[in-house]
């Protein structure tokens, strides 16, 4: 639905988005994760048609963005980081009008639906600029939903608004990828965690790993972490003994337990077992720590300021 | 289609803006204030002016032309609906071309209203009415004119308040051209600026009674290369 080939945008000197490729197949829902300024915007702006690419280009249904823009624009619903708003449109009106720019002749019954879905319906007579925030929010996703685009492009719809209506917009957002494709950048990773099928992370325009968030916490996990809780022993004596196992790379106390780090692809849990019993002690708890998307991130993105020597 | 489709949207927010009414409602005021003198004069002193609302027209819309474009470009920048309205499938001429036939609808509209004063005036005295007619005409085209140049002042700012005083300026620049030459002593550059002008091309010949086809040209070539350029600004857009 969206193949991106060497997208590039250059700013004078500066490279928003460097050489990006990926694509997103239908029905499913792609995550566009990064820091600010990493280019995620740029990256839609190009999609959608806004600003030309510098360089490479992409296709949308088939339709190269820049040869065929008119045509890509049509497939596309958009809904851009600040929520484009008339204010004195009634909340009806607005929808009806970019569905008709869009290329529907008589809205009527695809706005009602629309309203509906994103529960904003009851408003419909409502001017704009009584919208709250949240409201406002939901109005940019109908606009780009209403002309039932196969491609729908989402710069981070859930920011600022209330912990309920973030969770409402992650649902609408994982509905939305039954029927279309969507690409939807954010900033926050237990987001992109819970709702996409794939995340991409980009950080200076570059994309720096790609995957299913749980392939990717596989991939890039630099080692397994236990919590390790001992009976019977001092601190020190339990900390002693497990820096002793083999494999081991750091213990660090946590609460009334152990955080060990493990070297990838060691499975410790037996000899720990084995030494505790040995030593006398007992052992009171053991269990793995699985290691967020959010360790993932900051790991990869310190990494990659460090390969640049910042 | 595109142009179709922005155009109804300019329409219905003018008809759905307090400030549009005010606007409208101070035209409408004025003049009828101004046609009311005249009557009283034409019942002593001469015969009533049939040009009289479009020559005062003439003048005024150098503060009202302003006030009705100003929104139509700032206001989607700021609001951020531009680039809603760059990434739907129309093309910027569409959008250019739907916004002033808007604004030159809307005003339109305001004008066929000022029409009630020359019934009242056809109504009291013999007038004549093809007189008033070409000069309709010829403000109507001015207005055009004057739109466009408020709509490409509009869509360099995103500020409505910067966009206005601009075009003002510009306006009453144009509009004083008809002066030059009380300023330039050679004839033959006084009367090139003064074809430039905006008066240049109305008080002598529309408002006299007179339709020609220079005059027509002129109004119609400041709204075409004034269309022309606000189109490449606003693609200018997808640069920044
Ligand atoms: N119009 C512009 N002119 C110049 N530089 C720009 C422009 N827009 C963006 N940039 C730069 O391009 C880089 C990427 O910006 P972009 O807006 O794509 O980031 P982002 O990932 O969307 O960040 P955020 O999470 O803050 O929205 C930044 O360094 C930014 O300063
Ligand atoms: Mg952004």
């Amino acid at each position: 639905m969206i193949e991106a080939e060497g997208l590039t945008k250059r700013y004078g000197k500066l490279v928003a988005v460097d050489h990006v490729s990926f694509s997103v197949q239908p029905g499913e829902i792609v995550g566009l994760l990064g820091p600010n300024g990493a280019g995620k915007t740029t990256t839609m702006r190009m999609l959608t048609g806004f600003m030309p690419p510098s360089e490479g280009t992409a296709r949308v249904v088939g339709h190269d963005i820049i040869e065929d823009s008119m045509a890509a624009r049509r497939a596309i619903g958009y809904m851009p980081e600040r929520i484009p708003i008339y204010p004195d449109m009634t909340v009806r009106g607005y929808i009806a009008f970019w569905a008709r720019l869009r290329g529907i002749r008589r809205p009527a019954g695809h706005v009602e639906a629309v309203l509906k879905r994103v529960d904003l319906y009851d408003r419909r007579d409502t001017l704009i600029r009584q919208l709250s925030k949240g409201m406002r929010q939901r109005l940019g996703l109908a606009q780009a939903l209403v002309h039932e685009p196969e491609v729908v492009i989402l710069d981070e719809p859930t920011i600022g608004i209330d912990p309920q209506q973030v969770i409402e917009v992650r649902e609408s957002v994982r509905e939305l990828g039954r029927k279309h494709a969507v690409l939807f950048s954010t900033h926050i990773l237990t987001e992109a965690e819970q709702v996409c099928d794939r995340v991409l992370i980009i950080n200076k325009g570059h994309i720096v790993a790609e995957g299913d968030p749980g392939e990717l916490r596989q991939q890039l996990e630099p080692g397994t972490q236990l919590y390790v809780v001992i009976g019977g022993a001092s601190a020190d004596q339990a900390a002693a003994l497990l820096s002793a196992i083999p494999g081991v790379i750091s213990v660090e106390v946590q609460g009334e337990g152990f955080n060990v780090s493990t070297q990838a692809g060691t499975d410790i849990r037996g000899a720990v077992f084995a030494q505790v019993s040995a030593a006398g002690y007992s052992l009171l708890e053991i269990r793995a720590v699985a290691s967020t998307l959010e360790d993932i991130f900051l790991n990869l993105v310190s990494r990659d300021s460090q390969a640049e020597g910042v | 289609m595109g142009t179709w489709i922005v155009l109804r949207r300019e329409l219905s927010q003018y008809f759905t803006s307090l400030f549009a009414y005010v606007i409208a409602f101070a035209i409408l005021l004025l003049t009828g204030i101004l046609f009311n003198r005249e009557l009283t004069v034409s019942m002593t002193v001469r015969p009533a002016n049939p040009a009289l609302v479009p020559s005062v027209l003439s003048f005024m819309l150098i503060f009202f032309a302003p006030l009705l474009t100003m929104r139509l470009f700032a206001e989607e920048k700021r609001e951020g609906t531009l680039e809603l309205l760059l990434t739907a499938p129309v093309q910027e001429s569409g959008i250019v071309f739907g916004k002033f036939l808007g604004a030159w609808s809307y005003y339109t509209i305001v004008l066929l209203l000022t029409f009630t004063y020359q019934f009242i005036l056809a109504s009291i005295t013999p007038t004549d009415i093809g007189h008033a007619f070409s000069a309709y005409i010829g403000i109507w085209l001015y207005g055009g004119a004057m739109l466009a140049i408020g709509i490409f002042f509009s869509a360099l700012t995103e500020n409505q308040i910067v966009a206005s005083f601009l075009s003002m300026i510009t306006l009453l620049i144009l509009w004083l051209g008809d002066q030059a030459g009380l300023l330039i002593a050679n004839i033959e550059v006084a009367r090139f600026v003064r074809n430039l002008s905006l008066q240049g091309n109305f008080s002598t010949s529309f408002a006299a009674g007179l339709v020609r086809g220079e005059d027509i040209a002129f109004f119609a070539g400041v709204i075409i290369v004034m269309l022309y350029v606000t189109i490449h600004v606003v693609e200018s857009n997808r640069w920044r």
